[in-house]
């Protein structure tokens, strides 16, 4: 009809008309968002069911979590958003220079989130809490399996130990060491064995994780600023058998203010560490977090390739493409936030 | 409209100082999360309407986040009888009535077994 009418020079058929009154650009952005919308309201929905759903959850200080740190990438985020409107703004006026600073900032805005955010993930790896199948270095109890590979590990450690022909002191200091946390894994194990009925071998055993990876959460009093360190004077963490709800970051932004367990004091012993619940939580903290760091990564991509671009007004429509995703990783933030690192 | 998300973010963060606890309780944990959600979809709408323009947007906004939001609420609906209610089940029932595995028959080789469940024993 439509090509009737053309070749006829009449305009009285059908008009055609964009189906919504927005660019293709912008509806397919929105269209790839409602499908972002639902990709992540079934991961953070996993989370939810899961966390509320699960025997036990670690608190946020247990598995090195620091709220401010959370609360900084939040307001950096929001910056970030700030600087992608106000590049708009200066794209529509044809204010080149100004878009293209504007977009040069939320770049650099959007790498300190993604900096913090390795930080963050540092922070967790250095004290081998990560997720890995069948089990990471976690485990959920501290029964004769955590025992066992508690026993596993240290002799790992000292099989080429024994055999060195000439051992140096800090070999001789390692050695002893191990023969005391073997010793305590000892004693558990004979009173496992012995009075199986009896709640000893379990009490010791979880005294022993507790001093391998003690919890801030079961510990009343802050620590001293400066007590993680590798000295072994360091108060070693005693385990203490009603859980606490404390305020001790386990992860100070100022340094390492936390409760040295051997881990700490030691760290080429690497011994497995107790934290009930820790493996389902690594498991949907790195999935969640993971997933929306790549979203970051591209939308940095994004704002590497606009950065080559003329920002003038003929881009104003590309810079509010990237925008809108923008806040969307934005807008997922504002939600992971309070659920990951408050929700204690 | 960048002050108040700030602001609003610092109002969630406060649930973690000493302040929260005495004004609204220690055992509010209930309140404190609600207290969060409610900041966290304040600051959800505000970027929402302002900064993805959806404020000034015509109806076709409604044909685009309608059905995306009802398919999340569904989505997660979907999982809750699936994950969270078997591991409610799991903390009360599971831990006494949980059947437990099949003992081993005689001669048979528990090495596979136990390698499979704690692979640093290898």
């Amino acid at each position: 009809m439509s090509d009737h009418a053309t070749t006829h020079g009449h305009h009285s058929g059908l008009q055609y008309q964009p189906a919504l009154p927005l660019p293709n650009g912008k509806l397919f952005l929105w269209l790839f968002l409602s499908t972002e919308i639902m990709f992540f309201a079934g991961l953070i929905g996993a989370y939810i069911v899961l966390r509320f759903g699960a025997p036990q959850w670690p608190r946020t200080h247990d598995v090195h979590l620091v709220e401010i740190w959370g609360a900084l990438n939040t307001a950096v985020l929001i910056c970030s958003s700030i600087t992608v409107v106000l590049a708009l703004e200066a794209a529509k006026q044809d204010n080149a220079a100004a878009a293209k600073g504007w977009v040069l900032l939320t770049f650099v805005l959007g790498s300190v989130f993604l900096g913090v955010k390795g930080y963050e993930y540092g922070a967790k790896f250095s004290h081998q809490i990560y997720p890995a199948l069948p089990r990471s270095a976690i485990y959920e109890s501290a029964d004769v399996h955590y025992a066992s590979a508690v026993r596993l590990r240290l002799a790992e450690l000292k099989a080429p130990l024994v055999t060195l022909p000439q051992k140096t002191p800090d070999d001789e200091r390692r050695i002893a060491v191990i023969d005391e946390i073997a010793a305590k894994v000892d004693a558990a194990e004979k009173a496992f064995r012995e009075h199986p009925d009896s709640p000893a071998g379990r009490r010791m055993m979880l005294q022993l994780a507790d001093e391998i990876y003690p919890r801030a959460s079961v510990h009343e009093h802050a620590p001293a600023v400066g007590e993680h360190q590798e000295e072994p004077a360091a108060r070693p963490a005693a385990a203490a058998v009603r859980p606490q709800v404390t305020l001790v970051a386990a992860e100070s932004p100022a340094g390492d203010a936390h409760l040295a367990g051997y881990n700490d004091r030691y760290p080429w012993l690497e011994l497995p560490i107790m934290i009930p619940g820790g493996n389902l939580w690594a498991s949907t903290y790195f999935l969640v977090t993971g997933f929306h760091a790549i979203h970051v990564l591209v939308g940095l991509i994004a704002f590497a390739f606009l950065l080559r671009m003329r920002l003038g007004v003929a881009r104003a429509g590309v810079i509010e493409n990237v925008g809108l995703y923008w806040h969307f990783v934005d807008l997922v933030w504002i939600f992971l936030f309070p659920l990951l690192y408050l929700f204690d | 409209m960048a002050i108040a998300l700030v602001v609003l973010t610092s109002f969630s963060y406060a649930t973690q100082l000493p302040i929260w606890s005495a004004l609204v309780g220690e055992d509010s944990v209930a309140v404190k999360r609600v207290w969060m959600m409610g900041v966290s979809c304040t600051k959800a709408m505000l970027v929402i309407l302002f900064f993805m323009h959806l404020k000034w947007e015509a109806n076709w906004k409604w044909v685009v986040t309608i059905p995306a939001s009802m398919m999340s609420l569904l989505l997660v609906l979907a999982l809750v009888p699936d994950i969270g209610r078997r591991m409610n089940y799991a903390s009360h029932e599971r831990l006494t009535y949980a059947a437990e595995p099949e003992p081993k028959a005689a001669g048979e080789s528990e090495a596979a077994d136990d390698g499979a469940e704690h692979p640093t024993g290898h």
